[in-house]
């Protein structure tokens, strides 16, 4: 999760390992210890950079961190970038739940119908084999240059990673789980709300966060290949007219679009887990 | 009072008192070479209400598949379960089980557990919590209410998973090695639990293991099965007294001589495995 460019994994690990960092090791090596090196590489880097542009490279190839910097202020200041980051926004948080949502919903239905994994799962994997993003010209031409052609890029790439994920945990689950509920006299909706979601509960997650990265890329190259607005389009049109600061802040804008959707998902994820994170604490007291 | 007919070829009127009566029944699973393995073969049990019986015999006998036969977990290959007059198809809710591993839902609490069989339609709110909390006491987990599974040690799952099952008072619970992976002291005390529990709310229940002495320390008569494929090789009754002291069991009257006929029982099977 850490490297956004990886391919989608069909499997996802196991979550509780996966996701986040011990608590205890970063304490062990002394928490301030680690933000102060951290601080330092970063810092580091930028004066770096800063010195380097204009002595040793040409700046309209990398620009500095300083002209980045006030390319963001007086592109907001103009109200230009806000226009365009909100375009993308939209585009995100129309495509990005409805890909998710049906991704969930269906790899739920494929775990419990054994005719319909049957029937569509071979059918599935033989989509799931097309580089997604080569579509998007095709959305182009179905759906216009605007709003929706973006949003059927998002929706692709956020379906199929949300599809593999609640799949592989519906098929992970412990069946035992049902049968006892059933044996309770539970089934219906109240097995899946109470039971089956819980149960696969960590994979969804996975999925959803997983795909966060992904569905701001459907976005970008859904931009790169037409339109007239949006942070692709942005980044694209200043990549040609060399304006090579404002690249750099259109990348910057989409890095924090996905580090507060990942945010935003890594504290619903904590609540709605909230009972396997307090395994790991108290379980050395049991 | 209740015995165990186990005599195939006689066709015993069986006394209409019996809670569960396993007919002539067999199991067999479709092996990977595609040769039927049998599990169960010719099983005749007739079990009566508030009895404590103890299934023991061999691993792989087929024990723990003749309680998911009789929860209605997978269907009989031949014969038939008759639960409380009605042959059992499909899932019998009338029964609780208590699974090898303790199999509380992770995801809720101790309380929300153990009241996860009480139907909202059938109980209220108030009667709910009453249950839940009646039951919690018995298992000891008071204060433990608001805990998750995994807060829990092994014998403090165990005993919540074992009210889980008791909480909406099926007729018959059935369990399934629930103390085989615990220490000997906590099984001890968790015997020595159930069977308190037991004598307060008289249910029937099914218990397998393959301990011999918690076989007779439990039980009112103990199903001795072979070795694969599972027959029932006898049925032995226990003269013990109740209520028991499990911690002194050895020396209350009756124990060695049920557990001793026992033995004989498994010498017997261990030579005939042996050639």
């Amino acid at each position: 999760m850490s490297d956004p460019t990886i391919q989608a994994p069909s499997r996802p690990t196991r979550p509780k390992n996966a996701v986040r960092p011990s608590k205890h090791a970063v304490i062990s090596m002394g928490a301030m210890g680690v933000n102060l090196a951290r601080v330092a590489i970063i810092g580091g880097f930028l004066l770096l950079w800063e010195i380097a542009s204009g002595r040793w490279i040409e700046p309209f190839l990398v620009s500095s961190p300083s002209r980045i910097f006030f390319s963001l202020i007086s592109g907001y200041r103009d109200g230009d970038l806000l226009q365009h980051t909100w375009v993308t926004f939209q585009e995100i948080a129309i495509g990005f739940p409805i890909g998710a949502i049906s991704g969930i919903a269906l790899g739920y239905a494929f775990g419990r119908s054994r005719l319909l994994a049957e029937i569509f799962e071979p059918i599935i994997i033989g989509l799931n084999g097309i580089p997604r993003t080569a579509l998007a010209p095709l959305f182009i031409v179905w759906l216009g240059i605007g709003l929706w052609s973006k949003v059927g890029v998002v929706f692709l790439l956020t379906f199929f990673l949300n599809f593999f994920n609640t799949y592989t945990g519906m098929r992970q689950m412990d069946q035992e789980y049902v049968d006892l509920a059933n044996l309770m006299g539970v089934k219906g909706w109240k097995l899946t709300l109470k039971v089956i979601l819980p149960a696969i509960s960590p994979y969804v997650f996975t999925g959803i966060r997983t795909s966060i990265p992904f569905a701001v890329i459907g976005a970008i190259v859904g931009e790169f290949v037409a339109a007239t607005e949006g942070v692709g389009f942005f980044i694209r049109m200043s990549a040609g007219i060399f304006k090579t600061a404002d690249v750099f802040v259109g990348i910057i804008v989409l890095m924090i679009m996905v580090i507060i959707m990942d945010r935003i998902a890594e504290l619903i994820e904590r609540r709605a887990l909230r009972w396997q994170s307090q395994t790991e604490h108290i379980q050395i007291q049991a | 009072m209740a015995n165990l007919t186990r005599n195939p070829s006689t066709v015993a009127p069986f006394p209409s008192d019996a809670v569960i009566q396993v007919e002539k029944v067999c199991k067999a699973f479709q092996s990977p070479g595609r040769e039927n393995l049998d599990a169960l073969i010719d099983i005749e049990l007739s079990i009566h209400a508030g009895e404590f019986i103890t299934v023991v015999g061999p691993s792989g006998c087929g024990k723990s598949t003749l309680l998911r036969l009789i929860a209605g977990f997978s269907p009989c290959s031949s014969g038939r379960i008759v639960f409380q007059g009605e042959e059992v198809r499909g899932l019998n809710t009338k029964v609780g089980y208590v699974p090898q591993e303790s199999k509380l839902f992770p995801w809720l609490t101790v309380e929300e557990n153990v009241g996860f069989g009480l139907d909202s339609k059938q109980y209220s709110r108030a009667d709910r919590e009453r249950q839940v909390s009646q039951f919690i006491h018995l298992a000891g987990l008071a204060g433990f209410e608001k805990y998750y599974p995994a807060q829990l040690s092994g014998g403090m799952s165990k005993r919540a998973s074992i009210v889980r099952a008791l909480v909406y008072e099926p007729p018959v619970i059935l369990m399934d090695e629930p103390f085989g992976p615990l220490d000997a002291q906590t099984r001890m005390v968790l015997q020595d639990e159930l069977l308190k529990i037991w004598e307060k709310k008289r249910q029937t229940i099914i218990f397998v293991t393959h301990d011999l002495v918690e076989a007779v320390a439990l039980a009112d008569q103990v199903v001795v099965m072979t070795h694969r494929p599972g027959k029932i090789r006898d049925v032995v009754q226990v003269p013990m007294s109740r209520p028991r002291n499990i911690f002194e069991i050895h020396r209350q009257d009756g124990f060695d001589e049920a557990y001793g006929h026992l033995w004989n029982i498994f010498r017997h099977e261990l030579s005939i495995g042996a050639h």
